[in-house]
């Protein structure tokens, strides 16, 4: 870098945002060494988290954060607009190895009221590479149209499309075989739907009945028994 | 368990409230974020929590052992919503000590199910590094050297990609590469994107 770009504002600007990331990061392991001396050796140790967390990429939700839990506790995944699609490898896999091998005992789907992701499925625009994403939304609309269609404000429309994506991904959640089979066996991981509001930042849980649900999935999407979790567990 | 996470929300956003009254109205009003945080899903590398940042400032993606494959289009989808409508300045890519993703495509054994498709790229690492991997004898530390070859792969795959080299030219986006430790939970920059 010559010494004519490094005086650019813009490059100050930069390098000023990625010193900012570092010196928060040193505080932050002094004020847990502070409250904790073996904070971080505990955590070295393994993870041992009871919550799988699948939410938004939204910068505004930050996942164990609006929960109040700390370093260890939950297992993220996410993505745009918290949709879990059964043909895609990336969060099949999260699913997998935080039920299978961590053996969480819950699993939360959480969207958020103003999701970009969700408007943008509800607008009439090529957005490219995004377009096979956000189909996924375009099909809860699809399952749902009638009431959604009956609803004439679009600012509750857009609401209810939301919480409906929420419920629609917990029912993808739990048509794995991987919760199917650890349920069976274990009485958990139980799957709940809930949405964030960035207006008061607090979590609304939309009551998702998962025995019910499990039971509804059943009748087709049923994967607890026959082959062994070795050769397919999705 | 579950009635305690819904508590401690309450109690969450009550503080954040106290502390900055106008957050949650700020954030009702749109995102804009600096930061795109490619990382684990592992429980103990919460992104926002480790940087000492608030919500709103990253934006995130998080799968099992922080992988880029250019055919996914999950992440694909997250990368080019955040770098092409949202126009964050940085990119981190955070890789970690002690990853299961990277200890599973060390050892010989099948993990079973669809995960063993999903590491397939980090088995092809180690088969690319394999003596510079063999020469390390703690298992600890050969683990966190995949991790470190994995976070510069998915560097590199972010560089090769279309619209990346676009906000590179025209407004200078920065990738970088990082792993954290758990064990100090301390972030160290590697220094492989073209921010160095």
């Amino acid at each position: 870098m010559t010494s004519s770009e490094a005086k650019h504002p813009m490059s100050q600007y930069l390098q000023q945002n990625q010193d900012r990331i570092f010196e928060n990061n040193r505080e932050w392991v002094a004020s847990k060494l502070a409250a904790d001396p073996a904070f971080f050796e505990k955590l070295s140790s393994g993870q041992h988290p009871d919550y799988l967390y699948i939410g938004c990429s939204d910068s505004r939700v930050p996942a164990n954060e609006i929960m109040g839990l700390d370093a260890g506790e939950v297992f993220v995944h996410r993505n745009i607009a918290n949709i879990v699609p059964n043909t895609d490898l990336n969060i099949m896999s999260v699913i997998e190895y935080a039920v299978a091998h961590l053996h969480v005992k819950h699993i939360i789907v959480c969207g958020h009221y103003n999701c970009g992701g969700v408007q943008a499925a509800l607008s009439h625009t090529d957005m490219g590479l995004l377009n096979p994403w956000l189909r996924n939304i375009r099909d809860v609309y699809r399952l749902y149209e009638k009431e959604l269609d009956e609803i004439d404000d679009d600012g509750q429309k857009y609401a209810r499309l939301i919480e409906l994506n929420v419920l629609e991904q917990c029912r993808n959640v739990i048509k794995t075989a991987a919760v199917q089979k650890s349920y069976h066996e274990n009485r958990f991981p139980i799957v709940h739907g809930w949405v964030f509001d960035l207006k008061d930042g607090l979590l609304k849980d939309l009551k998702l009945n998962f025995e019910e649900t499990l039971g509804d999935i059943k009748k087709i999407y049923n994967l607890e028994v026959g082959t062994s979790r070795k050769s397919s567990t999705v | 368990m579950f009635e305690f996470a819904l508590d401690s929300n309450a109690a969450w956003a009550n503080y954040k409230g106290h502390q900055n009254p106008a957050l949650f109205k700020t954030l009702a009003n749109g995102q804009s974020p600096k930061i795109l945080w490619i990382g684990c899903s592992d429980s103990r590398v919460p992104e926002t929590t480790i940087l000492g940042l608030n919500p709103g400032d990253v934006f995130v993606h998080r799968n099992v052992a922080n992988i880029i494959s250019l055919t996914d289009i999950n992440s694909q989808a997250v990368i080019e919503y955040a770098v092409v409508y949202l126009k964050v300045s940085h990119i981190i890519v955070c890789g970690h000590s002690a990853c299961g993703g990277c200890g599973a495509a060390l050892s010989e054994a099948r993990v079973g199910g669809v995960i063993d498709a999903w590491i397939a790229p980090l088995k092809a690492l180690r088969k690319t590094h394999e003596e510079e991997l063999k020469s390390i004898k703690d298992d600890k530390a050969r683990a966190i050297k995949l991790a470190e070859l994995n976070v510069k792969s998915g560097v590199d795959a972010l560089l090769s990609t279309y619209f990346i080299e676009e906000a590179i030219r025209e407004r200078g986006l920065k990738v970088h590469g990082c792993v954290y430790d758990v064990a100090c939970g301390k972030i160290t920059n590697l220094k492989c994107g073209n921010a160095e």
